[in-house]
């Protein structure tokens, strides 16, 4: 084998040089294997930014949170019955925390949507007003860009005082720091006391569209019955989460009243609920970038096998000249597999370029909006598309390399262009 | 190799073609002793056989029935991975065109058999480098052969052919493609390499080209039709015009 080490990298140069002769024709020839690599990078790409949204997703609702809601955050069940669920009310929601002993925090929100913000001549609408407790601040999920959450004292004071998200900070005061300003809310003024650190995620955009104020403010502006309230529990450990939605569940139906037979008339959600929704996506974008890529794949095998094929043709003198002093078969057809696979891997390299290309402007421009989007090939997945694009070289290249090792050295020899 | 022993042997080799439906014989029977250090010719007109027999000479192809014996090995039934292999350490090839890659300098082209042979890099360049300086080409290394005269291409292919140190050169018209100057220094290049120790065997259907050799075979229809030695005293004659 070490006697063949001299053959293999004179098989790599002069594959090296074969390419360098006909720059053009070669990059041509590799275009299918160019747009098939560009499409698994993007693909590749599309799902590590899926996966880096899932996850923060799921460190921002907390893996080892439970919701209970009237409504369920997947959506589904029958349309019409959920909404004539009750309301959970402030009075069912305190009973329920109050209940709950296998949890080590429990606090209650409430939610007005599509709300306006006003500071001095601007506005923001569009926007969420949270009214929750000062136990919301003390998550570990809960990080603050400057200032503070609102403490309990103020919490039960219902201080007029607010903790705004990043894409209120920017809606309203542009780059200037908002600590000790001053923005109304339906028409009440309340104190910027604390921003949020940018948490919106593919899932949860609305997070960084959010304004928390004391929940009995919330109250004072949107009244205390007039909305469903969300109690939040959160578990000792993921690993009890599952003990815990049981307890929770039987909790909820006995505040709610529910007769033996009746169907939950409320959800409790978690993080994992939007993991169907990340599956569904991920198969889509796996299926259309597997069949795109395989088409691209089957376009370049039929063109590199085509171009090998002239390529033993023009080559066949030196085909006869290499077996005059010595090379195997072997020898020859390793040589044109590798020309093929090298044909291949520079068509792949091009196509990550490309990709990473587009990668590098699409997260420029739309990073702002989608930061979980990644700026750059996962590095798995180059790896992913050199090795299948020296698979394809390997599978366009082995028929013309057979008949190259078959040749007849005095045939060959004797060839003439 | 015991000294009693031949470095070729051939006995009764014969070689068929089929040429559609049509069976050629192109070879009927040859057998043939060559030793050590002799400096053959093979004549022949064209169609007589005497490049089937190179071929078969040259391990580029087998014996339809008969025995090879080269150099103390029965080769007319290796595979072929082990005649690649005889090609690579028993024979320099020689041929009318050249037969150089085109697009590798001189250096690269006589380094080509060392490549398959498994020297490193270093020494490949180290021997490819002596042997090009012994035909007087020391100063062409990395020209491309479309860079080099026909004689210095030629020389570049001698160079190629000794590299490996060949028990046999094999040489087919090597004159074929040059003027008669140039081909006269070709042949006294190969006189000096028979003069060193080495064995070589011309084809060639020129009598000016096989007078250089000091023993001429010639082929007829398949078959040897005579073998002779030849007169020294032409050959100096020759050598003296150089």
């Amino acid at each position: 084998m070490i006697r063949r080490l001299a053959e293999y990298a004179d098989v790599f140069i002069s594959a090296l040089e074969s390419l360098r002769a006909n720059p053009l024709r070669s990059l041509l020839t590799a275009l299918g294997v160019t747009i098939g690599v560009a499409f698994v990078s993007l693909m590749g790409w599309a799902l590590g930014s899926l996966d880096a949204a899932w996850e923060s997703t799921l460190s921002t609702l907390g893996q080892d949170m439970l919701y209970v809601d009237k409504w369920n955050w997947a959506g589904g069940g029958n349309w019409r019955s959920v909404m004539n669920r009750k309301n959970i009310t402030i009075d069912q929601a305190e009973e329920i925390a109050r209940r709950v002993r296998a949890a080590s925090m429990v606090y209650i929100s409430a939610d007005a949507w599509g709300k306006t913000v006003v500071r001095a001549d601007k506005k923001a609408s569009g926007l969420v007003i949270e009214g929750t407790m000062a136990r919301f601040g003390l998550l570990p999920s809960t990080t603050l860009a400057e200032g503070r959450f609102f403490s309990e004292m103020e919490e039960q004071h219902a201080a007029a005082v607010a903790v705004i998200g990043d894409g209120v900070r920017s809606a309203l005061f542009g780059n200037r720091s908002p600590l000790g300003e001053t923005i109304r809310i339906e028409g009440r003024p309340f104190v910027v006391i604390g921003v949020m650190n940018k948490r919106g995620t593919l899932f949860t955009d609305f997070l960084d569209r959010t304004v928390y104020i004391p929940l009995p403010a919330f109250f004072g502006l949107y009244g205390r019955y007039s909305r469903s309230v969300t109690v939040a529990v959160k578990a000792r450990s993921p690993e009890e989460l599952g003990e815990l939605r049981d307890d929770l569940r039987g909790i909820v139906r006995s505040v709610r009243m529910l007769s033996p037979d009746a169907p939950d008339d409320f959800a409790i959600n978690e993080a994992q609920v939007f993991r169907d929704q990340v599956a569904n996506i991920r198969m889509v974008i796996g299926m259309v970038g597997i069949g795109l890529t395989a088409l691209s794949f089957l376009v370049g095998v039929i063109g590199i096998t085509n171009v090998m094929f002239v390529a033993v043709v023009e080559r066949t003198k030196e085909i006869g000249i290499r077996r005059a002093v010595g090379a195997r078969r072997s020898s020859i057809l390793a040589q044109f597999l590798a020309e093929a696979a090298m044909l291949c891997v520079a068509g792949a390299l091009v196509g990550i370029a490309l990709a990473g290309g587009l990668i590098a402007v699409a997260a420029l421009l739309l990073r702002a909006q989608m930061e979980f989007l990644l700026p750059f090939v996962p590095l798995d997945v180059v790896a992913l598309a050199v090795g299948s694009s020296i698979c394809v070289g390997v599978i366009a290249g082995f028929v013309p390399a057979l008949r190259a090792a078959r040749l007849d050295p005095v045939e060959a020899l004797r060839y003439e262009a | 190799m015991s000294p009693h022993s031949p470095l070729i042997l051939l006995e009764q080799v014969t070689k068929d073609y089929r040429m559609g439906s049509e069976i050629v014989h192109a070879l009927r029977g040859v057998d043939l002793s060559i030793e050590p250090n002799e400096y053959v010719a093979i004549m022949g007109p064209s169609g007589s056989g005497k490049s089937t027999l190179m071929n078969i000479l040259g391990c580029l192809d087998w014996p339809t029935s008969g025995r090879y014996i080269l150099d103390g090995t029965d080769v007319s039934s290796l595979d072929d991975a082990a005649l690649a292999r005889i090609r690579n350490q028993k024979i320099g090839f020689v041929f009318q065109t050249f037969n150089l890659l085109p697009r590798a300098t001189a250096l690269k082209n006589v380094e080509l058999p060392l490549i398959y042979a498994g020297i490193s890099a270093d020494e490949r360049r180290r021997r490819a480098q002596a042997a090009l300086e012994s035909v007087g080409l020391g100063d062409r290394l990395r020209h491309k052969p479309p860079e080099l005269s026909g004689g210095q291409r030629q020389r570049v292919a001698i160079a190629r052919a000794l590299v490996t140190n060949p028990s046999i050169i094999l040489a087919d018209e090597p004159t074929g493609n040059l003027d008669s100057k140039t081909g006269a220094e070709i042949m006294a290049l190969f006189e000096r390499i028979w003069r060193e120790g080495n064995t070589v065997i011309l084809v060639t259907h020129e009598d000016d080209i096989a007078r250089y050799a000091r023993r001429i075979i010639r082929i007829r229809d398949g078959r040897i039709e005579s073998d002779a030695p030849n007169s020294p005293e032409t050959v100096e004659a020759l050598t003296m015009q150089q």
